[in-house]
């Protein structure tokens, strides 16, 4: 007798992860195909431990310095717009090399060749992210989320906006409210 | 008259009425009360009359006893005796007579006693005298005192007679005074009471009379009424008609029956009858719709066909509403219209609209076409141009390249041209929505599109608190960006734009520009700005489609914006100008209704 | 990103457009693989398979026949499987409403077509990496709205 198999890896995998991370009581979060987010830093004991039961099954922990730092750059610089403590007086350079003890063209050249992107450009995508936030969950004005971002006119916080997502802040807020309108009216 | 004083009248005229009756029933009581006082005062005058009459009888009994007894006594023959004994029985009987007569009066009674044992004593003295005589004893001493004896005793009873007469007289007198006084007033009062009687029916037939004259000014209203409603159901083409529900009476106006197409009250107004002229597929629903009006009391109209005996069919419409009458009736009070012309007029209405919606549709198509199909063929044509000058540029010589940049020049042009003249096509779209806006807000989105611009030019833009107004957003929207863009676009090279925009609300009649405006007061908007402006001569030419003032190598553009902005404001009823001096600046006023 | 690729599919009725698209995509240096349909139909058969993998990001042109990408996008935003993907419109016409009412209607991200290949190439790399900014930073995908 043959059999013949489809195997769908994906769900392979994802059965293999859970298994894994449930024996070792760690709660976890698949963010995309290879990528895992732990909620909570490993000890070193449980980094042997969960290294040593996935190369039973021929998965590998990558490794790479270079990578862990750019999420320290990341983690620093969304700390940096989201926590309203941290002092946003603070040039984003000098914040960063004080953090992680590199200079900042280290961590700049670092950071677009894993990424892509600039750091520059990352701390513009999360500045808009938050007033995105900002305009859809709160009642702040554009003026007043300019303000609270740093920007030194609502023009540039309006300009920077448009550049990014391509429309207006007031468009953006009126497409994401329309489609909220329709959930409820198929919810209903 | 309303009700009210018609209720006030009749209450009046009652109270009149009841008022009469108790004058008539006192005037009778105290007639009554006369007459019998004056028949109480005759038969005293009567009685009294009688007494006198009894007395002189017994006077005169007594004169005849006394001269038979002398004769008797001078004869000795005991025949002159007789008129004596007489006497005796005379005395008596209208001794009973005067007894009765004053019953009622004790001292009357009294004075008759007295009397009484006078005139015994009197005949006793009689006997005594005859016996005397009897015996011959005429001449003794004892025969004269008894005669001085009598002599007294009559003497005593003619006193004694006189007083009683006195006395009755005296009474009779007393009261007649008192009853001649009570009737002294009785003519006056008579008189007076009657006159208030009078009074009273005149004053209620004054009433009575007005009453009337209000009532036949207000049957003539009701006749010129009845008259203007008969012309008014004539002439708008509907009837009415009351359908007593108790009884299931109905009652139709004249032209009730003209809308069925018959003569006036020429058959029957009953329900059957009338049933016999709806079509025949709407009886059921008509019926219920009839059953509902009767349980609702009020329903807003019902529509129904009818078919008239010549064959034509009619769409009637009909309303309502129950009302009762002061007696507690119900009543069902209906109107009837005929519609045919509207629902004619709307048939018609309808088919155009369907054809205007169809035209609409085609138009979108071709929008849609024009938009998609005819850009796409232009954008390969200048991608294959970039293919070409990126991949082939060694093989072709410096003039093709030339060319082929003059190509892709031209091929852009035709791209911005084909979009201009969508974007003013959809401004042509009928079916916008009005919605109340803050323009602020609509100048700020305006302001968000042009803040790469803005900055780049380092333009200044400046603007008054503007009102909210109904408009269609997205179109002031378009043209505040449109008009902001022209400004930004002409502005000076070597001058920062500077764009004042300005707001009042205005009455029409104090602005020249507003000769021709419908609405009464409107918002005006001024757009300022300090570019490059334009010669005035040209200010018809500038709201003019694809018209250009400047060479588009120039300035580019397409000359559709400015179209825009008046299509908007036209779409808006409202209205736009233009005045600019050139190398000062332009300024456009925008006029919306309120 | 380093040893993993992008899947990308773009649904165009127009052959010229597939090849620009295509070719874009192969003279860029991201790890991508493409694949194409010709029209909405061919796309939801596809992505409707069960054993179909799904891809990241979704280019959808607007005006295809049969199926058009309006009626696309209504059909993958109503599949809860379908729900991960980032969807972007790729249409030569860009008026307001169009624009408007598919971000309403669920799109992410709205490109009219350049007009010149360079234009292309850099449209469609800023595409892919706006992309694996949301993915890699955990962005709110609900937010995510962008008009090239």
């Amino acid at each position: 007798m043959k059999l013949f198999l489809k195997f769908d890896f994906n769900t392979i995998s994802k059965k293999i992860l859970e298994s894994k991370f449930n024996e070792l009581n760690l709660e976890y979060k698949i963010v995309g195909f290879g990528e895992v987010e732990l909620l909570k830093n490993l000890t070193s004991e449980e980094y042997d431990a969960l290294k040593d039961s996935f190369n039973d099954y021929g998965i590998k922990i990558v490794e790479n310095e270079k990578s862990i730092l750019v999420q320290k750059i990341k983690d620093a610089l969304i700390d940096m717009v989201f926590n309203e403590d941290t002092n946003v007086n603070v040039k984003s350079s000098v914040y960063l090399s004080e953090k992680l003890g590199h200079s900042y063209g280290y961590l700049s050249n670092l950071f677009s060749e894993v990424t892509y992107s600039s750091i520059e450009n990352f701390m513009i995508i999360q500045k808009i992210e938050y007033s995105k936030q900002l305009l859809l969950n709160t009642d702040l004005t554009l003026t007043e989320i300019a303000f609270k971002l740093n920007y030194s006119s609502v023009a540039h916080l309006s300009t920077q906006f448009k550049n990014t997502t391509g429309i207006t802040p007031s468009a953006f807020q009126r497409i994401i409210f329309k489609r909220r309108d329709i959930a409820q009216q198929k919810t209903k | 008259m309303d009700s009210k004083n018609v209720f006030k009248s009749v209450l009046f005229l009652r109270i009149v009425l009841l008022m009469g009756l108790f004058i008539i029933l006192v005037i009778g009581g105290f007639t009554y009360k006369h007459i019998s006082d004056l028949t109480k005062s005759t038969k005293i005058v009567i009685s009294t009359y009688e007494v006198n009459v009894e007395l002189e009888h017994i006077n005169s009994y007594l004169s005849n006893a006394e001269s038979g007894h002398r004769k008797y006594i001078l004869t000795k023959d005991t025949s002159y005796l007789e008129p004596y004994f007489d006497a005796r029985k005379n005395i008596n009987s209208s001794f009973l007579q005067l007894k009765k007569l004053t019953i009622v009066n004790a001292k009357q009674q009294e004075n008759l006693a007295v009397l009484n044992n006078l005139i015994d004593k009197l005949f006793t003295n009689f006997s005594k005298t005859d016996a005397l005589v009897k015996n011959d004893e005429i001449s003794t001493e004892s025969f004269k005192t008894q005669l001085f004896e009598e002599k007294i005793i009559l003497d005593s009873i003619r006193k004694q007679v006189s007083e009683i007469i006195d006395l009755e007289n005296k009474l009779l007198n007393e009261r007649q005074k008192e009853y001649q006084s009570d009737l002294k007033f009785t003519p006056l009062f008579f008189y007076l009471v009657l006159l208030v009687t009078l009074l009273i029916i005149i004053i209620a037939f004054s009433k009575i009379n007005t009453d009337l004259l209000k009532i036949k000014a207000k049957n003539d209203q009701l006749l010129i009424f009845k008259e203007s409603t008969n012309q008014s159901e004539i002439i708008g083409k509907h009837g009415n008609w009351v359908w007593h529900i108790d009884s299931n009476i109905f009652t139709y106006s004249d032209n009730f029956f003209r809308l069925l197409g018959e003569e006036p009250q020429s058959f029957e107004a009953n329900f059957d009858n009338f049933l016999k002229f709806v079509h025949p597929e709407d009886v059921d629903r008509l019926a219920k719709e009839l059953d509902k009006m009767i349980k609702n009391e009020e329903l807003p109209f019902v529509s129904y066909r009818i078919v008239q005996k010549n064959g034509t069919t009619k769409y009637l419409k009909a309303y309502a509403k129950a009302f009762y009458s002061a007696d507690g009736q119900k009543r069902l009070l209906g109107i009837t219209s005929d519609i045919t012309d509207e629902i004619e007029s709307f048939l018609v209405l309808e088919q155009r609209n369907l054809e205007l919606e169809h035209n609409n549709e085609e138009l979108s198509e071709f929008t849609y076409v024009a938009s998609h199909d005819l850009q796409e063929p232009l954008r390969k044509i200048q991608t294959f141009i970039s293919r070409l000058e990126e991949k082939e540029s060694k093989n072709i010589s410096s003039t093709g390249l030339q060319y082929l940049e003059r190509i892709n020049v031209a091929v852009t042009r035709m791209r911005l041209l084909i979009d201009d003249l969508l974007q003013f096509s959809r401004t042509n779209k009928p079916d916008k929505e009005f919605v109340v806006t803050d323009l602020n807000d609509l100048l700020e989105f305006a302001t968000q599109d042009l803040a790469e611009i803005i900055s780049e030019k380092k333009a200044i833009i400046t603007s008054a608190i503007l009102p909210k107004v109904s408009v269609i957003p997205f179109q002031i929207q378009q043209m505040f960006l449109n008009l902001l863009s022209n400004s930004l676009k002409y502005s000076k090279n070597d001058t920062a734009p500077i764009i004042n925009i300005e707001y009042t609300k205005i009455k029409a009649k104090e602005d020249i520009h507003l000769n021709n405006a419908v609405k009464s007061s409107y918002h005006k908007i001024t757009f300022l700005d300090n570019g490059i402006g334009f010669e005035q001569k040209y200010v018809d030419q500038i709201f003019e489609l694809f018209s250009r003032l400047h060479d588009k190598e120039e300035y580019s553009g397409t000359g559709v914006g400015l179209s825009i902005c008046k299509k908007i404001v036209d779409n808006h009823q409202g209205f736009i100008f233009a005045e600019s001096e050139l190398h000062v600046g332009a300024i456009f006023t925008i006029y919306l209704p309120e | 990103m380093q040893n993993e690729y992008i899947y990308l599919i773009l649904a165009d009725d127009d052959k010229d457009d597939r090849l620009f698209f295509t070719d874009a995509f192969s003279e860029l240096k991201i790890n991508t693989k493409v694949n194409t349909f010709n029209d909405g139909v061919e796309l939801m058969n596809y992505l409707n398979k069960e054993d179909s993998l799904m891809p990241n990001v979704l280019f959808l042109d607007l005006n295809m026949p049969k199926k058009t990408g309006i009626e696309c996008l209504i059909e993958i935003k109503a599949n809860t499987k379908m729900s991960g993907i980032a969807i972007v419109i790729y249409s030569t016409s860009a008026s307001e409403e169009d624009i408007e009412k598919t971000f309403v209607l669920g799109a992410n991200i709205y490109i009219k077509k350049p007009d010149s290949f360079k234009k292309l190439k850099k449209v469609l790399s800023e595409v892919v990496s706006i992309n694996w900014q949301y993915h890699t930073n955990s962005l709110n995908k609900d937010n995510f709205l962008l008009r090239l």
